[in-house]
């Protein structure tokens, strides 16, 4: 009988060991002082601390320009995408154009079926055409254009729940549409808004192809990138390349454990109403 | 006196901007696309119209058809390997008291990583003198595999690594679904005496199969959609070993001799794949399983 | 409650990440960026980008600033000698011209040479100065399609049009589009005290040099390094046996189609690199290793032999870098081959790598680009790339000036070139990039066993005359 209460909990704890353990040899090697040391025991607990070794990563992989051009670019593109989303879902639900709403809702369902990939190459072109390649708009355009579909999508279904009374009274109190939007519906809307704005914080915060090839200049880096420059630049010394990964891991974790109801209600929701 | 919902100025405000990023970026860039393909432009010279030469040479281009083999295997992984373990460890933490909240968010922290920090992450791990895997074959006196090097073992090394990310995501997904099955219908086929793996069998996955369904498509769409952790782990090798439509994409438009016209053909390929097997499997599969789950 | 704490931890992550980019990287170029990034970089040249943020200078000429946009490829520990150089040159002609500032950007030099500059000619925005290879995959193409300023009236202005030893690779219809920085010759690094040990002497014939690969590997150790998961790294020997096998002529003959690769002489060439894959001469796993992972190989004592470019030199006086191996490296040509054709003393001369100018400038930045080039392209600067980073000069120097490198490895390199009977190229410079692109798939998949010599040379032959047919 306890044999059936504890296999299940022995193969989990396996799978969330094999899920957990790159993140603690991670840790571990980025604080061991040299290749050596890392090789010859691999889980173990460094024997000599070395944490100037994040230091040197910080200096030498110029993490805080990157780090800050990610979190302004995420930070700036999502909530950008999750007001304009609002803004859009509010107009074709709530505002009585129901003809025209129900056109732009489907042209706008049409992008959540197109792979992420399949539009690099032309928008590689459009960005160069539009003379913006190598500076942030170049990533900003398109993060906040590609969220803009599934924004859309959660919040027009959420807003579709909203009662209607609310904005019965609100019109006979005299306010406009756009007050009725900014005063009563946005703050009603605040849950789902928030986790738009999270997953799409994670999605561009994450991205790698574009942020790749539409930035070249070294000061306008995202950390993805940035990262894995520093690991072509630094490729022998392992310990100064664990530290840059618990450098763009350490952030996206601490974000996971205040928020992670938001983070995984956002992404799995989202994928599946796609 | 106009209503106020039916305000055109600020209907035009609240959707114009929207409509113009999306069309800019969505819309114009998939035509322009369709019109690109069947040019031979290399951005640096006048392009000529080239009609399908461009499919040709991707179809005649044996790395090619290699690219679209490893998209395929990494589909059919996803499939095949993925979901039976993802259900498997879904029911699992479904049928446990505790610690379920602690196994749900330890699984999903993978997801949120980039993936190209994941490609870094299990680069070094599959590093062939320092990397701890490695180690602990040598532990069992096995020699040092040369994970990333071989063009044997460079493909199912991504694959784990692929698999490591997305996992966890797919297990909370299909935990929630289970979680959702009303109890009274467990209750009542233990009061017919039916055990934790009938009624897994018989209760808890078909009535998930909607979503398992979804799951499937996601992972078509995922299969397709790889190409980050390649750049970053291999970069296509080696010798194409690891080599998806999309990294080949990349390497052929952005590599030494750019040419956009048949950049934009593979893109092209691409999105018709995938529309292709999407398709394929609603009209196979999907239709037994349509249940409009949401 | 939770999610408010976690909103505000997103807006503390903002507020802090900015305070540390400011202080930590402490670098105006950053500021520079932040600030000036709204503006956006517009390819048109005519708006000189007045992005600097400082006021008026200490000079009384109170001009007003611009930037001009310079990309190099120094970066990393190998590259820190150059970039001290290019750092003293920018240095003084942003003293020379009031209100200059230059952008330096770095890239790592494959992906400045295969992406972004490539990427860059397309979208018609390179940056004003960059590192530029020559030849008619690089630098020649984006001449003849209009994209580099043609620099030959500056340099006989300069006077110092009759100095280069070689502008073939930069010229294009008689006028010169770049200038090469420095020369190198592509040969064997190797192992001093290693070769002591086991007394393998410097090998002078082939045969020797299999012979001493042997003798390495059955003491358990590496005869050559490498690292081939970027193709250049392996072809730069490949190039060195063509100009061997199939004699120097070859390399210039494939465009030119007196040449072909599917020849008898060329296949025997790659026959040749096959076989020693085959013994198993190379480092285990090379696919996998990159550059960098080959100087690794070699400078940890794991191998015994490595064949680079002589501006790899700088390292291995270099003690970080170098560790143990410091001073103790010596080179040597690769032998001449029994049956090779041509005159087998002929070394690799490569003076391919240098800086290109956009063709979009106006006045300011041209009187900044001229300023750079006097100060780059001088007896002093190249004595400099000499004697503190290795790298044989593109200029002529005077004899005592040559006399003043101690350091015996560069003098060893520079005897070689003294030796050699003349100078070939890497083809990588002469032929058309859709062949060098194959050539570098085919090159792996020779590695990897999956193609023998005689099908890539075929697969070459084809590209080839392909590109022949469309010049």
């Amino acid at each position: 009988m306890l044999l059936k209460r504890v296999v299940p909990h022995a193969v989990l704890l396996a799978y969330v060991a094999a899920v957990l353990f790159p993140f603690v040899f991670v840790l571990f090697s980025s604080l061991k002082g040299s290749n050596v040391e890392i090789a010859a025991d691999p889980f173990g607990i460094p024997k000599t601390w070395h944490p100037e070794n994040y230091l040197e990563a910080w200096v030498k992989a110029k993490i805080g320009v990157y780090f800050f051009n990610s979190v302004y670019l995420s930070f700036t593109s999502a909530l950008t995408a999750a007001l304009l989303s609002a803004a859009t879902a509010f107009a074709i639900i709530r505002m009585r154009y129901p003809r025209i709403g129900r056109w732009i809702y489907q042209t706008v369902l049409i992008g959540m079926f197109i792979p992420g990939n399949v539009l690099f190459i032309a928008q590689y072109l459009l960005v160069m055409n539009l003379g913006v390649l190598n500076t942030h708009w170049a990533l900003f355009l398109p993060y906040t254009a590609g969220a803009l579909p599934l924004g859309v999508l959660l919040l027009a279904a959420f807003m579709k729940s909203l009662p209607g009374e609310l904005e019965e009274a609100a019109i006979m109190d005299g306010l406009s549409s756009a007050g009725l939007f900014a005063k009563i519906v946005l703050p009603l809307t605040l849950p789902a808004l928030v986790t738009v704005f999270i997953v799409n914080f994670l999605g561009a915060w994450n991205e790698y192809l574009l942020a790749n090839f539409f930035i070249s200049k070294d000061a306008l880096r995202t950390l993805p990138t940035g990262m894995v420059g520093f690991r072509d630049a630094f490729r022998t010394n392992y310990a100064l390349i664990c530290t840059g990964i618990v450098y763009s891991v350490a952030p996206v974790l601490l974000l996971y454990a205040f928020l992670q109801k938001q983070i995984i209600e956002g992404m799995t929701v989202g994928s599946v109403k796609g | 006196m106009k209503h106020p919902m039916r305000n055109p100025w600020i209907y035009t405000l609240f959707t114009v901007p929207t409509l113009l990023l999306y069309g800019m970026f969505f819309l114009w860039p998939m035509l322009s696309s369709a019109y690109y393909a069947f040019t031979d432009w290399n951005g640096l010279e006048n392009y000529r119209y080239v009609g399908w030469s461009n499919f040709a040479a991707a179809f005649g281009d044996p790395d090619f058809r290699r690219a679209i083999v490893n998209n395929l295997i990494f589909i059919g992984f996803s499939i095949f390997v993925q979901i039976p373990l993802i259900v498997l460890f879904a029911l699992l933490i479904a049928s446990v008291r505790r610690l379920r909240g602690f196994y749900k968010t330890t699984v999903f922290v993978p997801s949120i990583v980039s993936t190209s920090v994941i490609g870094i992450l299990w680069g070094f791990i599959y590093e062939p003198e320092v990397g701890p895997l490695n180690r602990l074959l040598a532990l069992f006196g096995a020699g040092p595999v040369y994970w990333l090097a071989e063009p044997k073992w460079a493909l199912p090394a991504v694959l784990i690594a692929n698999a490591w990310q997305w996992m966890g995501f797919y297990i909370v997904l299909v935990l929630a679904a289970i979680l959702a099955i009303p109890r009274e219908l467990h209750e009542a086929a233990v009061v017919d005496g039916a055990n934790g793996w009938q009624r897994a069998l018989n209760i808890t996955v078909p009535l998930i199969m909607p979503l398992i369904s979804v799951v499937v498509m996601l992972s078509i769409a995922g299969g397709m959609r790889v190409v980050d952790i390649v750049l970053v782990m291999t970069k296509g090798g080696p010798v194409g070993a690891t080599e998806v439509m999309a990294s080949y994409m990349v390497n052929e438009a952005m590599g030494i001799n750019p040419n956009y016209g048949f950049g934009t053909a593979i893109a092209l390929i691409i999105f018709a794949f995938a529309l292709l097997l999407t398709s394929l499997y609603q009209l196979t599969f999907g239709r037994r399983t349509e249940g409009g789950y949401f | 409650m939770r999610k408010r704490l976690g909103i505000a931890v997103l807006i503390l992550l903002v507020a802090l990440s900015a305070s540390l980019a400011a202080c930590g990287s402490g670098n105006k170029e950053t500021a520079n960026a932040v600030t000036g990034d709204a503006g956006g970089a517009s390819p048109s040249a005519s708006a000189s980008s007045g992005t600097g943020s400082e006021a008026g200078g200490t000079d009384e000429t109170k001009a007003e600033p611009f930037t001009v946009s310079l990309r190099h490829i120094q970066i990393g520990e190998a590259q820190k000698f150059r970039k001290a150089i290019l750092d003293d040159v920018v240095r003084k002609t942003e003293e020379e011209i009031p209100g200059l500032k230059f952008e330096l950007d770095g890239v790592e030099d494959q992906v400045n040479r295969f992406t972004k500059l490539p990427a860059e000619m397309a979208a018609g925005n390179p940056p004003k100065i960059f590192d530029l290879f020559g030849g008619a995959g690089d630098a020649l193409k984006y001449a003849k399609a209009g994209r580099l300023l043609d620099v030959t009236p500056i340099i006989e202005e300069l006077g110092i049009a009759d100095k280069f030893l070689n502008l073939s690779q930069f010229t294009l219809d008689g006028r010169v589009y770049g200038l090469p920085i420095g020369g190198s010759t592509e040969g064997f690094f190797y192992n001093i005290p290693m070769f002591e040990k086991y007394g393998i002497k410097v090998p002078t014939t082939l045969e020797e040099l299999e012979a001493a690969a042997e003798t390495l590997k059955q003491n358990g150790i590496t005869p050559f390094a490498m690292g081939s998961k970027g193709a250049w790294v392996p072809l730069m020997m490949v190039n060195t046996l063509i100009g061997r096998y199939a004699g120097p002529e070859a390399i210039d003959g494939f465009p030119a189609g007196t040449h072909a690769w599917n020849s008898p002489e060329v296949t025997a060439a790659f026959a040749k690199y096959e076989e020693w894959v085959k013994k198993g001469y190379f480092t285990k796993g090379e696919l996998g290793l990159e550059y960098a992972d080959m100087l690794n190989q070699f400078v940890t004592g794991k191998a015994g032999m490595m064949f680079d470019g002589s501006w790899r030199a700088s390292v291995f006086k270099d003690p970080s870098q170098a560790g143990e191996l410091t001073g103790q490296v010596g080179f040597f040509p690769m032998p001449p081959v029994p049956g090779g054709k041509g005159d087998q003393t002929f070394v690799n001369g490569n003076y391919s790598n240098g800086y290109g100018f956009s063709a979009d400038l106006n006045e300011r930045e041209l009187t900044a680009v001229k300023a750079f080039i006097k100060n780059m392209y001088n007896e002093e600067m190249q004595l400099r790339g000499l004697l503190e980073d290795g790298v044989l000069p593109s200029m002529k120097l005077s004899g005592d000036a040559l006399g003043k490198v101690e350091d015996p490895l560069v003098k060893q390199i520079m005897e070689t070139m003294r030796q050699a009977g003349g100078a070939f190229s890497h083809f990588d410079s002469t032929v058309h990039s859709e062949v060098y692109k194959e050539s570098e798939a085919q090159i792996q998949k020779l590695i990897a066993g999956r193609a023998t010599a005689a099908e890539v040379t075929e697969a070459l032959q084809k590209i080839q005359e392909t590109a022949n047919a469309n010049p």
